[in-house]
């Protein structure tokens, strides 16, 4: 089935050749349930995504580093939690302190990359996806699954920047940026700009947005997913 | 599943568990331990993170951010109900988790909650992998027991606030119905009432129950038998006229000085209309100034005769009552209660000396039992024995037979003192018990030849000997002995530590405690035999394993606890518990007595308070720590 993934990636025809034991781990995913969304917060998994860019150009750069953690029935275990380099590190670690020359950015291609893309797919399963500037996280994450698996990911992802603008109107009534929700609530980022750290971040964050949520009457994934439409339907230049 | 990731995050947490006790000195490898294992929750303010209905503990919960109020529930009494807020750094809760138990109190965020939470069996590997974290748990457990107490006494203070003082008002000290007679009553008539009832004075009343006057028993003598007056005459022509009255709302002070002021014995109360209510007397009065230790202890050492010791048997009840809702703790009553109760064992052994002597023979008056280990309740009755040095073999029966000539006398006068006889003979007057240094000694080194069962019981008792009267160092030389003799022979000890473990902490699996199975008492803990005992009897085993002389339990725990090198924290809450079990025995044996039933051990749990219960708990792990080290010293 080669050929049937190699078409679908379409432009990326110069995606990896995938192992027979790759492609299965990805059918395997493929035929994992969708997200029931209609469950209750607590009983739901959520998965955090956070991204590192590689380099100068935070908005077209390479990726740098992918941060993944679970938020599963309202906990964080440390134990669920993934960190994935996609640069070689030396580079990624100096992209973090923009100042001075721009390094050239050494990406880490082939086998190395496969591996680490599917166990960011077997992490995530078919989790909605929670980030803070969502759209951005999400076009980024797509592009890169679809390159190199040939998967097209397709899940729900839920944009914490608009989801707690709805939710908190103590910082106004417009979108704030990470860090003030990070300050406002207290939660320290261990590494700000490290995407695990900012995931654990980000996963407190959550943890704040779905007791709110829940008291508010948005008790299950599928109703953020709504509060966060109506939202971006009510402030379409936000 | 270790990772980058997770290891980042771990450390994260280990660093910020560091910050606060006791995890700033706990074993990194431990450190680790924990934080592989928690999990971070958010718990919005207001939420119940954790309270009785949320059954039995599962969890310990370590305050990352946020403060948490500890609503403690005071049953059905809304006043007890306090709160106290926990912040970042502190846990809970650990006392029901080391319990398995519904927690006491609620707790309530106060704020945005976060928390590390550890599964509870985690939790228990966690207590075994780390000393420090051992050590934490068990020191909290102890401040538990001491906060308990301190509640256990605030309610006894209450009650002793309640009770009768100088600064009641009459109305409360009044206990009988008035009886009163019209002017025109018969002297003879007058008099048999007060012989019928016993009234020390009689009060005449006109037809509105004014009084008018009153008549007493010292009015007799001297106004009826010495003038030779008839007994047929009016009360009216001999009794005193205007007697003193108070209004029943003036307190005993406003008595005691009217009576002071006019030299006169009585009292009356009188309600608003003048109306007769009650007679208060000096003694009345007197009674409720109650007698000081000094007192006490002067009145003893000073009796001639057994009246006057029974009287101080009965002081040495209040005042042990008064020290125990005055906050005096558990070990040091019963040590009070058994230094009194020496003095007046020691005064009816002098006063039967003068009537018996044994000059030129060494001899001691020895105590057994509770009374030998300084423990004594409100409750005890005798278990005492003698010993004496016999020098020609050919005296020794009839030596004997002084000795127990004397020792039945002085059984008796400490039974007419509120010290029963005791039901198993276990008294001087016996003939077993009343032996010279070398057949005690036989005696006990044949009991720990063959630890047979009476044998095992019999250690119990009489191996917690002390002297009260007498050569004091015949029983050092008997305890010298015995402690070669239990050296010598580990295979006793083991025995002993087997007797030991036949009963164990009443605690049960599903149900809180284990009541007794007596027919008679459903419902019921004994205290004694389930509670004091597991204490005692681990405490003399350490005590005759490392060859130390106290006989009082706390005392053998502290010090052979020293030497087995057990820590003086895990002794210390294992004092606690002991004493917290004391402190239960007290103070119903009291509640019985105060009621007119013998005091028994017998307590309800179901009738002790939510803390009480948890506390009484506590204090039976204490205990079942106590045989879980038995178990494994002698490996049963």
């Amino acid at each position: 089935m080669v050929w049937l993934s190699n078409l679908f990636t379409g432009p990326h025809a110069q995606a990896q050749r995938l192992t027979k034991g790759q492609l299965q781990r990805i059918s395997a995913w493929r035929r994992l349930p969708a997200p029931d969304l209609s469950r209750s917060h607590y009983r739901s998994r959520y998965v955090l995504i956070d991204i590192a860019i590689a380099g100068e150009d935070w908005q077209n750069g390479p990726l740098g580093a992918i941060g993944a953690l679970a938020l599963a029935d309202g906990l964080i275990d440390f134990n669920a939690a993934l960190q994935l380099s996609m640069v070689h590190p030396a580079v990624a670690d100096d992209a973090a302190r923009p100042p001075g020359e721009p390094l050239p950015v050494a990406v880490i291609r082939g086998e190395q990359r496969v591996e680490a893309l599917l166990a960011l797919l077997a992490f995530v399963g078919k989790a909605p996806l929670v980030a803070f500037h969502a759209s951005f996280v999400a076009r980024r994450i797509e592009r890169v699954l679809a390159k190199a698996l040939g998967v097209e990911l397709d899940l729900p992802w839920i944009d914490l920047a608009w989801v707690m603008a709805g939710l908190f109107r103590e910082l106004g009534d417009k979108q704030a940026r990470m860090d003030a929700w990070l300050e406002h609530f207290g939660v320290v980022s261990i590494e700000r700009h490290n995407p695990v750290s900012d995931a654990y971040a980000l996963a407190q964050l959550l943890q704040l947005a779905l007791a709110r949520a829940a008291h508010k009457g948005f008790e299950t994934p599928a109703s953020l997913v709504e509060l966060e439409k109506a939202r971006r339907h009510l402030y379409p230049r936000a | 599943m270790s990772n980058q990731a997770t290891e980042l995050l771990v450390s994260a947490c280990i660093q910020s568990l560091q910050a606060y006790p006791p995890f700033d000195r706990m074993e990194a490898e431990s450190l680790r331990f924990l934080a592989q294992r928690v999990k971070l929750a958010h718990y919005p303010s207001g939420a119940r993170i954790l309270a009785r209905e949320s059954g039995v503990a599962r969890t310990l919960y370590i305050l990352q951010r946020g403060r948490v109020d500890v609503v403690r529930s005071g049953g059905d009494r809304k006043r007890e109900s306090s709160s106290v807020t926990l912040g970042p750094g502190q846990s809970f809760s650990i006392g029901a988790l080391m319990a398995q138990r519904e927690t006491v109190g609620a707790y309530v965020a106060r704020d945005d909650v976060f928390c590390y939470e550890l599964a509870a069996e985690d939790f228990f590997a966690l207590t075994q992998k780390s000393t420090v974290f051992n050590l934490f748990c068990t020191q909290y457990i102890a401040d538990l027991l001491r906060q308990s107490q301190q509640q256990l006494q605030l309610q006894l203070a209450q009650r002793a606030a309640e009770q009768k003082t100088m600064n009641s008002p009459l109305s409360m000290i009044l206990s009988r119905e008035p009886v009163a007679v019209t002017a025109d009553t018969p002297v003879r008539r007058v008099v048999e009432l007060m012989a019928s009832q016993h009234l020390g004075s009689m009060v005449v009343v006109d037809a509105e129950r004014q009084p008018v006057g009153i008549f007493t028993l010292s009015d007799i003598l001297k106004r009826i038998v010495l003038p030779g007056a008839s007994l047929e005459q009016a009360i009216a022509e001999v009794m005193s006229p205007a007697p003193q009255t108070l209004p029943v709302a003036a307190n005993a002070h406003d008595a005691a000085l009217l009576m002071a002021m006019h030299r006169v014995r009585h009292v009356l109360a009188v309600d608003e209309g003048g109306r007769l209510r009650g007679v208060v007397s000096e003694r009345d009065l007197f009674k409720l100034q109650g007698a000081g230790l000094r007192q006490i202890r002067h009145a003893i050492d000073a009796a001639t005769s057994i009246a006057v010791l029974q009287h101080a048997r009965e002081d040495v009840r209040q005042l042990a009552l008064t020290m125990l809702s005055e906050g005096v703790g558990a070990q040091e009553i019963t040590q009070f209660i058994s230094t009194l109760n020496d003095a007046v064992t020691r005064r009816v052994i002098e006063l039967n000396l003068d009537r018996h002597d044994f000059y030129g023979i060494d001899w001691a008056w020895l105590a057994f039992g509770s009374e030998g280990r300084d423990e004594q309740t409100f409750t005890t009755d005798q278990d005492n024995g003698i010993v004496f040095i016999c020098t020609d073999i050919m005296d020794r029966e009839q030596t004997q037979l002084r000795f127990l000539d004397f020792a039945r006398e002085v059984n008796d006068d400490l039974d007419k003192c509120g010290f029963p006889l005791c039901k198993g003979n276990i008294m001087a007057s016996n003939p077993e018990l009343c032996l010279t240094l070398e057949e005690w000694e036989e005696k006990f080194a044949q009991w720990v030849r063959t630890p047979e069962p009476l044998a095992l019981l019999n250690a119990t008792i009489f191996f917690d000997f002390r002297p009260l009267h007498g050569r004091f160092n015949l029983a050092h030389r008997m305890r010298l002995s015995l402690l070669r003799q239990t050296q010598a022979n580990p295979l006793f000890l083991r025995m002993l530590a087997q007797n030991a473990l036949e009963v164990a902490p009443p605690l049960g699996r599903i149900r809180d405690f284990v009541t007794g199975d007596d027919p008679e008492h459903p419902g019921t803990i004994d205290l004694k035999k389930y509670g004091v005992r597991l204490f005692t009897d681990a405490a003399r085993l350490f005590a005759l394993a490392n060859q130390v002389e106290a006989t009082n339990t706390v005392a053998r725990l502290r010090r052979a606890s020293s030497l087995m090198k057990i820590a003086a924290e895990e002794t210390a809450a294992i004092v606690d518990g002991f004493n917290f079990i004391q402190m239960l025995r007290l103070r119903h044996q009291h509640f019985e007595q105060e009621h007119g039933r013998s005091g028994d051990n017998l307590i309800r749990p179901d009738e002790l308070n939510e803390v009480e219960r948890h506390i009484l708990k506590e204090s039976f792990r204490q205990a079942r720590r106590l045989q879980v080290r038995l178990k494994l010293d002698y490996q049963i």
